[in-house]
């Protein structure tokens, strides 16, 4: 086997642009690293065929971009022309959607290949990815422990150096987790920098596709390509787009970085605790300037975040009705039976559970003492977090309180997997960018990671420091740009 | 009838708005398509689809407040209301339930020549849902409507006859067609109407049991069908017969209101706020360009066409027929007889346009010509008969009045001393009538002068041939 994906992508370029090397010579080894790892179940449909044609008909185009020939792991909840897309849920086993989504568009223009689509939990409901129709995915750090999700397909073929790019989308932490239990980079940008045009939705207000990669400049190439306005999604924002790679190098001397009390409290486990002490060592170390503060509201995000997000899914996925796509029940009694037996059928336990709390949650008076009371309080948590941006360039803490547990825990306790997210899940609902970094190991060889988290539309800044970190920390073998 | 009871009615009225492209998609909005052949991913309601805002809708939504004197809700935001249905692609329907546009507006309709306020409650903007049929057993979608934009019109409950629920929308549908927010075709289901009734003793006592009629097919059946329901809910109350809350419709053939089914407990649609769409905001800038776009309304049309001595029956009818009214108001501000011009318009030009199945537009009438030919008109240079004559020249070539005047030979014989010669020649010829109008006999001068006419081809003033004539006979 080649080992050209384990170059920087400078020098894949390079390569590529003096034509030592062609595209198709980049998939045929992601295919074959792909095959080597099949046993972690990283994707659920391989796009094999068409990756090949378009690694031919790109040896004929000039090499326009840093990114060009690169394969690329694409989350199957987001839609791709002509590649089945099954949001890893038995109801759209069958599904072949028939146009792209925009950030999907905007791989195609760059030239970059869609090389599969990665397994993840069904609709995005989970977060350890045990709940796909097709299978958990395995820790390539050690194959007996959870991914993480819901992005967990992406968050694991980057791990196991598959491909050097892969696609997540983020509502409550499903990049970020994923990553921190992977030990890869993963960034959920500000709420509407990604347009979400061809994303299925799960909770509209909190949903947003980000970039999951090995290492911290990677991953800005990519939010490069997927960020921007699209006049297909009302909510994506009208700010220009930065180069996100352009404050990577500078130093972070003088930053002020705040991290919130309950981030480093009782619920978070001692050795990732301690690994995150030491990153505050090292930044006091070389600069910057660290506080603890007080934030309001953090403890119950959570809470608000399953009212708004199973609120939201009930109605996104009530389109799912066996009539114009998707898997049908083949003879039904009329119009209801249809419904019941399609959907009784078609969804896992846990997006039916969510649908129907998500139901009880808009039911009645429900939609008034629940929903918009939860959408009142997030106003709230975004003030918050406003207020310590007034002061603070950053905030940090750790991604998740734990290490990615086994495969065989238990699943039978519903809000666990909630709380896998509970220091992730305040970033969503204040519509905020937020990065995973991994920042060591624990005992049992897990990786640890830390996120960082800026105010709005400050990916650029955030990349910033993170780039500064990866490079002293050191993170399992270091990190190869040039 | 028996009219011991009082009925109180509300309605409310979809009307499609005339928008080029759908309200949440680019799809095309168009009507009598082949099935499924203007939709696109969003229409269907394809996973990972976001609607789009389309700014027209909002511009027709502004103008219908205004006309139905609504005020204007400036920070407003889309609900989902959830229901599964097959017509209904994502099983939610996206309408504005907390914040509708418009609000406490009212029209203004005439009873008897008595003004009566119906009040509008409010207005709201939603998508259409796409159109079902039922054939042998199964269900066929046709989804080109689903996703034309709708504005729902919602009334107080205070209508007090069938009747005024008539005149309501009639009224209605003139501002919303005058103001081009909606064709307002009834028969294409471009306004629909749903009215609800229940009938008291005294106005002092609680309302009655509602009963909804839904899908009334035009607005002379909505009439019908309240007379009908108060006419059955009547004989029910007299019988000491109960009945619930009901939803009915209209049968044609029955010429009767037809139970559809009895109301269960509330329905639960699970409203809450749109996250796609955020909360738009109606600027005054907004307002006042969409106010700008409404034209002179029907009622201050006729008041002017009244100004002008064009007669009450006459100034009705140019305003239901809003080309020929548009086409007058081009000339309010030019100095001609409006009388000789209406009666141009709903005569002989009406005839022709019936005739031809043509639009005013697509003849060669300009509004220059049409001046020129009321002029002659009313300066009595050509006759109504010669206007007959000329007309499709008129209508059908780029000429001018004065061109196909000379063309078509017609010669205006108005100098007295022609019309003298043909007088004198008319009564050489016909002594017995003179002798018959000189014994009194007035029948004969008309008799005298249709021999004038027929002598001319109708070629002369008939008003000055008449005096001429008159003269000449006392002369002798």
């Amino acid at each position: 086997m080649t080992n050209y994906l384990e170059k920087s992508v400078k020098e894949i370029n390079e390569l590529l642009k003096n034509k030592k090397i062609k595209p198709i010579d980049l998939v045929n080894e992601a295919f074959e690293r792909i095959e080597n790892n099949s046993e972690l179940n990283a994707y659920i449909t391989l796009n094999k065929e068409e990756a090949v044609k378009k690694a031919i008909e790109l040896e004929d185009k000039e090499v326009d971009n840093i990114l060009f020939g690169l394969p690329i792991a694409v989350k199957d909840n987001i839609v791709t022309k002509g590649l089945r897309t099954t949001a890893a849920s038995h109801i759209l086993e069958n599904f072949t959607p028939i146009y792209d989504a925009t950030v999907v568009e905007k791989i195609n223009k760059n030239n970059m290949i869609i090389i599969g689509k990665t397994n993840m939990d069904e609709f995005a409901m989970g977060s350890s990815s045990r709940t796909s129709y097709f299978g958990a995915p395995r820790n390539p750090w050690n194959k007996t422990k959870i991914s993480g999700g819901s992005s967990g397909g992406s968050a694991v073929t980057i791990a196991a150096n598959d491909v050097l790019f892969a696609l997540g989308t983020d509502t409550g932490g499903s990049i970020r987790q994923p990553a921190s239990y992977c030990g890869i980079v993963g960034m959920k940008p500000t709420y509407g920098r990604v347009s979400r045009y061809g994303m299925i939705a799960f909770a509209s207000s909190l949903d947003q596709i980000g970039p999951m990669t090995k290492n911290v400049y990677n991953n800005a190439l990519l939010l490069n390509v997927i960020a921007g306005h699209d006049d297909k999604d009302l909510t994506s924002s009208r700010k220009e787009v930065e180069d996100y790679t352009s404050l990577i190098g500078q130093d972070i001397k003088g930053k002020k970085i705040a991290i919130p009390n309950y981030f480093v409290s009782d619920i978070v486990s001692k050795e990732i605790k301690e690994k995150l002490e030491n990153v505050i060592e090292l930044l006091k170390e070389k600069g910057a300037i660290v506080d603890y503060v007080d934030m309001k509201y953090l403890e119950n995000a959570v809470t608000l975040y399953q009212i708004i997000a199973m609120g939201e899914a009930s109605s996104n996925l009530a389109r799912f009705d066996g009539i114009r796509y998707g898997t049908s029940y083949e003879d039904p009694n009329g119009i209801y039976d249809l419904y019941v037996k399609t959907r009784s059928n078609g969804f896992g336990k846990e997006v039916k559970r969510r649908i129907m709390v998500g139901s009880y949650l808009l039911s009645g008076e429900n939609a008034k003492i629940y929903y918009n009371k939860a959408l009142a309080i997030r106003d709230d948590i975004s003030k918050e977090f406003k207020k310590v941006f007034e002061k603070y360039d950053y905030i940090i803490g750790p991604t998740t309180t734990t290490t990615a547990y086994d495969l065989t825990d238990p699943m039978d306790d519903p809000s666990k997997s909630f709380m896998d997210d509970v220091l992730s899940i305040p970033v969503n609902m204040a519509g905020l960018p937020g990065l995973n970094l991994p920042i060591g190991t624990s005992e049992d060889n897990m990786p640890i990671g830390m996120q960082i988290i800026g105010d709005k539309f400050t990916e650029a800044s955030i990349y910033q420091l993170a780039a500064f970190l990866e490079k002293e920390i050191d993170f399992c073998g270091g990190v190869k740009y040039e | 009838m028996n009219n011991n009871y009082i009925p109180t009615i509300g309605i409310e009225v979809h009307v499609e708005l005339k928008t080029n492209t759908k309200i949440f998609s680019n799809s095309k909005n168009g009507y009598g398509q082949m099935a499924n052949s203007l939709t696109n991913v969003v229409d269907l309601g394809y996973p990972g689809t976001l609607p789009t805002l389309n700014e027209k809708v909002i511009e027709l939504a502004i103008k219908a407040a205004t006309v139905l004197n609504c005020k204007i809700r400036r920070q407003m935001h889309f609900d989902r209301k959830n229901y599964f249905y097959p017509d209904n692609p994502k099983n939610y329907q996206i309408t504005q339930a907390e914040t509708p546009i418009g609000y406490d507006g009212y029209v203004e309709i005439d009873l008897d020549g008595e003004k009566k306020k119906i009040y509008i409650e409010e207005m709201h903007i939603e998508e259409d849902t796409c159109k079902s049929t039922h054939k042998s057993g199964k269900t066929y979608l046709d989804f080109n409507r689903a996703g034309v934009p709708l504005i729902e019109i919602v009334t107080k409950p205070c209508i007090s006859s069938p009747l005024e629920a008539k005149l309501y929308l009639e009224k209605l549908k003139e501002l919303l067609f005058y103001t081009d927010v909606s064709d307002c075709k009834m028969e294409e289901g471009s306004m629909r109407a749903d009215a609800n009734i229940s009938l008291r003793k005294n106005e002092s006592d609680p309302l009655g049991t509602k009963v909804e009629i839904k899908n009334i097919g035009s607005i002379s059946n909505v009439k019908l069908s309240l007379e009908k329901e108060w006419e059955r809910q009547t004989k029910m109350l007299d019988n000491n017969e109960y009945f619930k809350e009901q939803t009915r419709r209209f049968d044609d053939k029955k010429n009767d209101t037809v139970l559809m089914r009895v109301k269960e407990t509330g329905n639960d649609y699970r409203y809450f706020p749109e996250p796609d769409i955020p909360f738009v905001y109606i600027t005054d800038e907004m307002i006042e360009n969409a106010k700008k776009k409404i034209p002179m309304l029907p009622d201050e049309r006729k008041k002017v066409y009244i100004e002008k001595n064009i007669p009450e029956v006459n100034a009705k009818k140019l305003v239901e027929h809003r080309e020929l009214s548009d086409f007058l108001n081009s000339l309010l501000d030019k100095n001609v007889d409006f009388v000789v011009a209406c009666n141009l318009l709903l005569g002989d030009i009406s005839a022709y346009l019936n005739k031809e199945e043509k639009k005013l537009s697509e003849t060669t009438l300009t509004k220059e010509k049409f001046i020129e030919l009321v002029n002659k008109v009313s300066s009595k240079e050509i006759s109504s008969k010669n206007v007959k004559d000329i007309l499709k020249d008129v209508l059908e070539t780029e000429l001018s009045i004065k061109e196909i005047i000379s063309k078509s030979g017609i010669k205006n014989i108005s100098d007295d001393e022609t019309i003298n010669k043909i007088i004198d020649k008319i009564i050489e010829n016909n002594q017995e009538s003179v002798k018959d109008y000189k014994d009194g006999k007035d029948r004969a001068i008309k008799y005298l002068m249709g021999q004038v006419m027929k002598e001319t081809k109708g070629s002369v003033n008939p008003e000055k041939a008449m005096n001429l004539l008159k003269v000449k006979l006392q002369s002798i």
